[in-house]
């Protein structure tokens, strides 16, 4: 577990729902597609589980981007689409407040075989992130400006 | 058996496991490496490397390794959890550990198979993944599966033969069955067909012989012309809402009425090659007997019998069911070329395949000579892929923008035994037989193309982005219509065969069930064809717990394939419902009563009735309020996690901690 700061890429973490974005991911591999391998996925039941503090921590801890692959109305949770959705429009303000920039974080709706927009959201991601840089800079030229 | 008790994250022995999956992940990711660079972790045990862990012989040393090395956490790095990881927590268990102490990376699906251009960035997404795991199994507490009465009572949604066969053995296991059907017909598809292949049997008579085994079965309801209109609830305990029509007519009126009924409308049963009555059979011998008034086209106009003037009134009723298991046996619909594609609809000497078969069974026994609109017919051509193997950039998608890019399976065959049927008839018929590859595939199913050769249909090879073209021939020619095309069989040669008809042999589309994906939250594929979890693993069953699929509904099959697929989703209901419980993960909401102040918080965001109340306890001589879940109502969403201002509520499992220490080991430098 060496710690280095060899080859720096911008981390996208995606927290994907097991009835939506996992199983669109799954489905991805299962077509062999090619994406980008600084994406972490992690299974989530349903991402209105997340608060405010939760995105947060994780852009302090150096996730550059985060991409909340939700279920959207095929979510088989009642009121976890529209609560997800408060969620990340709450954070959106938070992050204004702290200087983060809003583009980091994504809400998307990704169903079981949608592969096309899984990747389009990947490559998206990616795209803004290298536009925007890493998000330590931005915290530290916040630090800066204080 | 199993440990109950929760080491602190330092004191945790994780066991790590890294799969080769044959090659599958080890093509590209460093498996080596990968278990290498886990041994560094300070909380694990043993990390091992195996190139199938599924394997008996992989999950042994899994087993072994928690009773030798006292390991109470394990972590596998394989393919995706969908698939293994209820197979790796029996494995867990069986090593005597609860099986929630298991923690499933996806190493294929979502690594080697997509980084394959990358092996050193898929290698360390490996780690970073991996770390990840570890960071969770850490923090793994040990759940029991909530177990919950199941109603021992499935409802199989489409009355066609696989609906039926899956009836049959569900109520063959002692389990109730409620069938239903939207037509006022039980059959399906089947019923339309003459001789079938592989048997040469007469289609109707094998279905007959079905469907009477199932009405006269003492544990199987019928319900016509329903469907299902609402559905809540889970596994073992759906409350399901059926909608049933009436059949307008019934006892001593039904007969009267239908050789009363003068109001006609294109046979649907004969794909619009007749007509037929309002108040109708759909054919023969059908069950039920007793004829239904077509609600959809009956004009509403009073009908005289026995000199009283009647009208039919469509009486709907809604009843509510409580039921286990849910089989969807929707079935396909022959697909419909858009009028002028390869002459349809414009020209009458275009038939599909499905009205084909319809035209020889309607027919008044052996004629002597095969007519088609009181004309003779001499010479035939079939066309093979109508409708299906479609290419993107050469033919238009269907109007919903999909392409008909694959395969239907069973027009080869079926176009090929037809034809071979109506050459032993009509010996003297020329068949060109224009295909771009013969599917006859399944067991020696090949003769039915060696018949066919013997017979001697000529067959004309056309490659997929150049089909053959079906235009009139002109004023005065030998016959009605010209098939132009290219014969890849004689290096590309230009051909034009006059014909007296032409048969496009369709391929399947699934029939429109929208409203019962968006009721039951279950997939369709890339082909609108419902999807199942895994198409070898798990083959019939939804991502729905207790909702499985049987026949066409699924993909373009075969009588025995359907049926072999209605017998699996009888199978799976019956391993589901004959113990009258089912177990689910233990995924709910629970309560750090330390921590929770009765803000109530939580109710406010909960959409689930009374799966969290607030009650009256006495916590340090004093009466509070605090969140109690009851685990049977709770859906597990989260919620109430990030509502609660006091951090006192987490969904057991997927707990905001576990997502906060894989975090910190996804952010955390890996050298490889
Ligand atoms: C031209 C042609 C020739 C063929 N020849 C052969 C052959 O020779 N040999 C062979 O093995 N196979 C043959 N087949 C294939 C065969 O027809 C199918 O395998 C079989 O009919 C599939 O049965 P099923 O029960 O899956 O679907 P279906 O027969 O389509 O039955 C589905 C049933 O579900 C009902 N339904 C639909 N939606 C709902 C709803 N929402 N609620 C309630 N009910 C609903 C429908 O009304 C229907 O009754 C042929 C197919 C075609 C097109």
């Amino acid at each position: 577990m060496n710690e280095t700061t060899t080859t720096k890429e911008p981390k996208i973490l995606i927290l994907a729902t097991l009835s939506g974005g996992y199983a669109g991911a799954d489905y991805v591999g299962q077509q062999h597609l090619n994406y980008s391998t600084n994406t972490s996925i992690l299974p989530v039941r349903c991402p209105s589980m997340f608060s405010t503090e939760f995105y947060i921590k994780a852009f302090e801890k150096g996730i550059d981007g985060i991409i909340v692959m939700y279920s959207g109305t095929d979510s088989p949770f009642k009121g976890g689409p529209e609560r997800t959705a408060v969620m990340v429009d709450q954070t959106y303000k938070k992050m204004g407040e702290l200087g983060i920039n809003i583009k980091r974080l994504k809400l998307a709706a990704i169903c079981t075989v949608c592969k096309k927009p899984f990747l389009k959201q990947v490559n998206e991601m990616n795209e803004t992130l290298n536009e925007i840089g890493f998000v330590q800079d931005e915290l530290a030229d916040q630090g800066k400006d204080k | 058996m199993t440990e109950k008790t929760n080491p602190k994250p330092e004191e945790t022995k994780i066991g790590v496991y890294v799969c080769y999956c044959g090659g599958n992940i080890s093509d590209v990711v460093d498996v080596e490496k990968v278990a290498e660079k886990m041994r560094e972790h300070p909380n694990v045990t043993i990390a091992r490397t195996d190139m199938s862990m599924c394997s008996d012989a992989g999950q042994s040393i899994v087993e072994n390794d928690i009773k030798e090395l006292g390991l109470n956490r394990v972590v596998i790095g394989a393919c995706a959890p969908s698939l293994h990881e209820h197979t790796f927590r029996g494995t867990v268990a069986r090593g005597g550990l609860n099986p929630y102490f298991f923690h499933h990376v996806g190493l294929r699906e979502q690594d080697s198979w997509v980084h394959s251009n990358n092996p050193g960035g898929a290698t360390e997404k490996a780690i970073r993944l991996m770390y990840a795991g570890i960071a969770k199994a850490n923090l793994l507490k040990p759940l029991d599966m909530i177990k919950l009465k199941a109603e021992r009572h499935a409802l199989v949604i489409g009355g066609g033969v696989a609906g039926l066969r899956a009836a049959y053995d569900i109520a063959g296991r002692g389990i109730n069955v409620t069938l239903i059907e939207k037509t006022p017909f039980l059959g399906g598809r089947m019923a339309q067909l003459e001789t079938v292949f592989p048997t040469g049997n007469n289609a109707r008579e094998d279905l007959h012989s079905l469907i009477n085994e199932v009405r006269t079965h003492p544990l199987i309801t019928i319900h016509t012309l329903s469907e299902l209109v609402n559905i809540r609830g889970y596994i073992g305990n759906y409350d399901v809402q059926i909608r049933s029509q009436s059949r307008g007519v019934s006892g001593d009126n039904a007969e009267a009425a239908l050789a009363a009924c003068t109001q006609e409308v294109p046979d649907d049963f004969n794909y619009g090659l007749t007509k037929r009555k309002v108040v109708y059979r759909a054919y023969e011998g059908c069950f039920p007997s007793t004829p239904a008034v077509d609600w959809e086209h009956y004009d509403g106009k009073p009908i005289e019998i026995d000199g009283q003037k009647v009208i039919f009134e469509n009486k709907k009723k809604t009843f509510d069911l409580r039921i286990g298991a849910i089989v969807i046996a929707t079935g396909f619909q022959p697909y419909e070329p858009p009028r002028g594609d390869y002459g349809y609809d414009e020209l009458p000497e275009v038939v599909t395949l499905p009205q084909f078969i319809r035209h020889m069974g309607l027919r008044d026994g052996n004629v002597g000579e095969l007519t088609w609109k009181g004309h003779p017919v001499r010479d035939i051509a079939a066309i093979h892929c109508v409708g299906s193997r479609h290419l993107a950039g050469v033919h238009e998608p269907q109007p919903d923008g999909i392409l008909n890019n694959y395969c239907s399976r069973v027009c080869c065959t079926a176009t090929l035994h037809q034809v071979n049927e109506l050459l032993d008839e009509y010996p003297n018929i020329n068949v060109y037989d224009f295909y771009e590859d013969i599917r006859t595939y399944g067991l020696e199913h090949e003769s039915y193309y060696t018949e066919a050769s013997k017979k001697m249909v000529r067959f004309l090879r056309f490659h997929g982005d150049q089909r053959p073209e079906v235009v009139a021939a002109p004023e005065g020619d030998t016959h009605p219509v010209l098939v132009k095309g290219k014969d890849y069989l004689t290096n590309g040669l230009e051909v034009e065969v006059p014909v007296d008809l032409v048969i496009l042999a369709v391929g399947m589309v699934p029939r429109p069930v929208d409203d019962l994906v968006d009721m039951m939250k279950i997939p369709k594929g890339d082909d609108r064809f419902l999807l199942e979890v895994h198409p070898k693993l798990r083959p019939v069953e939804t991502p729905v717990p207790g909702i499985v699929l049987a026949g066409t509904a699924q993909s373009p099959m075969n009588i025995q394939e359907s049926c072999n697929a209605a017998s699996a989703a009888a199978a799976k209901v019956a391993v589901l419902l004959a113990a009258g419980q089912v177990e689910l993960d233990p995924y709910v909401a629970n309560v750090d009563l330390d921590k929770c102040e009765g803000t109530g918080a939580c109710i406010e965001v909960c959409e689930y009735e009374d799966a969290i109340v607030l009650e009256t306890m006495t916590v340090e001589g004093k009466e509070v309020q605090r969140a109690v879940v009851t685990p049977a109502n709770c859906s597990g969403c989260g919620n109430c996690v990030s509502a609660c201002p006091h951090h006192a509520i987490d969904v057991q499992g997927w707990e905001v901690a576990h997502y906060e220490a894989m975090v910190d080991a996804i952010t955390m430098e890996v050298e490889i």
